[in-house]
């Protein structure tokens, strides 16, 4: 029954993410986290790209879960574009990042590709399938308001984008970025992977930073690990993160790390606009 | 390995099966085996502090008993008792100790020498103190305090009172069990009981069911607003804090029939922890009700010697024993100013409870007994719910800026999503339903004890099935466990 009601909803963000994997035959994907789902806005990406567009971003979600969805798109088709947001400690290791792979619990059975990455959850993982409402855990309000006809209306994405409404109101903080942490050597494998998969295909790799509310003192490590790999395998690296508009103006942010969506607007104008410029190239 | 994981499940199940294929006098050594293989599981390298820990009652014990000479006895007592207490102070207190002295010395610097430069304290101790070690502890002296008085007599086999102190159902949060509860156990043969095993089950589920689906639920909130009060409103902290009672009471009660479930299954049974705190009437009542075998173990071998040692002063004596108990029992908690103030909160509200006793009870007669009831229990939880804000916050300063903002009551609640809210108001009713049943119609409307045979069990499996279908699988450690 679970499964029914899960394969049915047509709106909220576990629909995003079995759309993600299961539906979407966009030709630009944008992959990433909360600043990948809550910035970048596909219909600018395809008004001046004229390519269609999907954002298969999700909060809270880290590499393993963006690998992932890649495996899933690329069991089905080839899209000609990928942008890859880039965050701060990106790479970092902690052990929150594999508890984090729970959205992807109910495409378990039916994506063997994804079951290697979803299994780094924990030794017994596979075992824990025995149940079959085990991959609905804590789904079970989510998917029930996501059956909704109300809900589509109320949770309105726009092609997997999601808008913050709030606006900052603080000074400009200074983050230190100078201590090295221990980088989690899956994520890091998993990054080259992607990386590797995307050249095999053909696919247009491009990593790229939105703007952050915070000015920083050193280069955060996963990132500074991230420029060195895009710098060695020639894939273009936008990096917007000091962008002196934006940390002029706090009140297109809703918190230091996430734009709102007049901000939203301005960045999917600029990377969209900027990625013309570079496929033209 | 907490109770809650995969791997606990197949330690618990392989010992339990070996457990009974057994004879009964060699279980004892696959007990011992199967705590020291389960303390050793989290922390190796420090299975021989609680083993030395073991040794010191265990000999003390039966010098105790062997000695004639009173003045011998007490000295014996004296020198082991500060042993065993220096070695818990020394892993659990030191750096509080040191920080403390170094933070005074900074103070009368600054002050009378007019000097800015700091002292830093370089006799800091880098390592976790050992799983457990409080709990050992009380009951290492639990133990010797009997021996002492002459209430029982020592026990002669070492690996019997290892065992004791080492079981692994109570070895990390207790309960603080008492020997002459728990050695004669070890002695007595035990043949395999269905009911007695079916009933341990059930009270295993029933603990997880409380700690996956209730606490660690009510943790997701709790943790989101108190690790960021500064950006939530006072309404958020006072949702937050009323949720934090509720957690802390699963976390630990939960732990607790888990705990109790285990041994009953294994054969044993160990004291009671808690009967349903939150439903008392006065804050007197509740610390009979929380953590019972702590608080009776501070009542018998602490607050009753103060209270009895100070008789002449009257009621003096009773808050006198009152305040310092719960000082100190705050003060185990952790070696934080927090739990001191929390302990310090609990004397004072029993103070005032001890001083009010007569005008209350006349009042008590004026109002409906209803009224008076639930009056007793709304207060009750508040106070607790306000004293447990120090329990829980960072700092005694983080602490009363969350009570300002509370008393501010302004600003929208936070709810990260509808289907949070939804999980956190089906836990709370869950609970409530259960401790109101349990207290106000507890032979009534049965479901675990139903006569039917169906409805009996339907009631465990729908428990089985809310637990897959809305529990917290990647929920942190028990509360207690760092203390």
């Amino acid at each position: 029954m679970l499964k029914f009601f899960y394969n049915r909803q047509s709106s909220g963000w576990e629909y995003g993410t079995r759309y993600s994997a299961e539906e979407t035959t966009a030709d630009v994907l944008i992959f990433g986290a909360s600043r990948a789902q809550q910035q970048y806005i596909p219909t600018y990406i395809e008004d001046s790209l004229h390519l269609s567009c999907y954002n298969v971003g999700r909060d809270g979600t880290p590499f393993f879960y963006h690998y992932a969805v890649l495996q899933a798109v690329l069991k089905r088709y080839t899209p000609k574009m990928i942008i890859l947001d880039c965050e701060y400690a990106a790479l970092k290791k902690t052990t929150s990042s594999y508890e984090r792979l729970s959205p992807l619990l109910p495409l378990y059975s039916n994506h063997p590709e994804m079951q290697p990455v979803i299994q780094l959850r924990s030794p017994f993982e596979k075992y824990k399938f025995i149940s079959h409402i085990y991959p609905y855990n804590s789904m079970l309000f989510k998917i029930g308001v996501a059956n909704l006809e109300s809900n589509k209306i109320k949770q309105q994405d726009i092609k997997g984008y999601v808008a913050m409404k709030g606006s900052l109101h603080e000074p400009l903080k200074t983050i230190d970025h100078t201590v090295k942490y221990e980088l989690d050597s899956i994520k890091v494998n998993m990054l080259d992977s992607f990386i590797e998969q995307c050249r095999q295909r053909n696919i247009d790799l491009y990593f790229v930073c939105p703007p952050y509310y915070m000015n920083t003192i050193g280069t955060d490590y996963s990132f500074a690990v991230t420029k060195q790999k895009a710098a060695e395998k020639k894939i273009d690296f936008i990096d917007y993160s000091k962008d002196s508009m934006f940390l002029r103006s706090p009140q297109l942010f809703d918190d230091t790390v996430h734009v709102n969506f007049t901000g939203s607007k301005i960045f999917s104008a600029m990377i969209a606009g900027e990625l013309k410029k570079r496929i033209k190239k | 390995m907490i109770f809650n994981s995969i791997e606990f499940i197949l330690f618990f199940v392989i010992t339990l099966a070996v457990h009974y294929l057994l004879p009964s006098r060699f279980r004892w050594i696959w007990a011992l085996a199967a705590s020291t293989f389960f303390y050793a599981y989290a922390q190796p390298a420090y299975v021989p502090i609680p083993a030395g820990i073991a040794l010191i009652p265990y000999f003390a014990g039966i010098q105790l008993e062997n000695t004639g000479s009173e003045k011998k006895r007490q000295q014996f007592f004296i020198i082991s008792t500060i042993v065993i207490v220096g070695i818990l102070v020394f892993f659990k207190y030191s750096n509080f100790f040191t920080n403390t002295i170094t933070e005074l010395v900074n103070i009368i610097r600054q002050k009378a020498l007019h000097s800015t430069n700091t002292v830093t304290n370089n006799l800091l101790i880098n390592i976790a103190a050992p799983l457990g070690i409080s709990y050992i502890t009380f009951q290492a002296i639990g133990y010797l305090i009997e021996i002492k008085r002459g209430n029982h007599t020592a026990e002669k086999h070492l690996g019997h009172f290892i065992t004791y102190l080492f079981f692994f159902p109570k070895i990390i949060a207790g309960p603080v069990e008492r020997a002459h509860h728990f050695l004669p156990q070890l002695k007595e043969p035990k043949p395999f009981n269905y009911d007695y095993f079916t009933d341990g089950a059930k009270q295993l589920l029933w603990g997880l069911f409380k700690k996956i689906v209730i606490a660690d639920r009510m943790a997701i909130y709790v943790n989101a607003v108190y690790n960021n009060y500064e950006h939530h409103s006072g309404i958020t902290l006072l949702v937050a804090s009323i949720f934090y009672v509720l957690q802390i009471y699963t976390d630990f009660s939960g732990y607790t029939d888990m705990a109790l479930g285990i041994a009953k299954m294994f054969g044993f049974e160990l004291m009671p922890n808690f009967n349903r705190p939150l439903l008392a009437k006065s804050v007197t009542e509740f610390w009979r009700r929380w953590h019972m075998s702590l608080s009776t173990w501070f009542a018998d071998y602490f607050y009753n010697p103060i209270a009895i040692e100070k008789r002449n002063w009257g009621t003096w004596a009773v808050i006198y024993a009152s305040f310092v108990t719960f000082t100190v029992l705050g003060f185990w908690h952790g070696a934080n100013w927090t739990f001191i103030v929390f302990g310090f909160l609990q004397g004072l509200i029993l103070s005032i409870e001890i001083f009010t006793r007569k005008q209350r009870k006349k009042l008590r007669k004026k109002i409906p007994q209803w009224l008076n009831d639930s009056t007793g229990i709304l207060f009750t939880f508040g106070y607790f719910g306000f004293s447990s804000i120090f329990f829980r916050a960072n700092s005694v300063g983080d602490a009363l800026n969350i009570i300002k903002k509370i008393l501010a009551f302004k600003g929208p609640l936070f709810t990260d999503s509808t289907s949070m809210l939804l999980f956190l108001l089906l836990a709370a009713f869950y609970l409530a339903a259960y401790e109101f049943k349990k207290e106000f119609f507890d032979n009534r409307f049965t479901l675990s004890a139903n006569k039917y045979w169906l409805i009996r069990n339907g009631y465990y499996c729908m428990l089985i099935v809310i637990i897959l279908a809305t529990a917290v699988f990647d929920g942190g450690e028990f509360i207690y466990f760092q203390f």
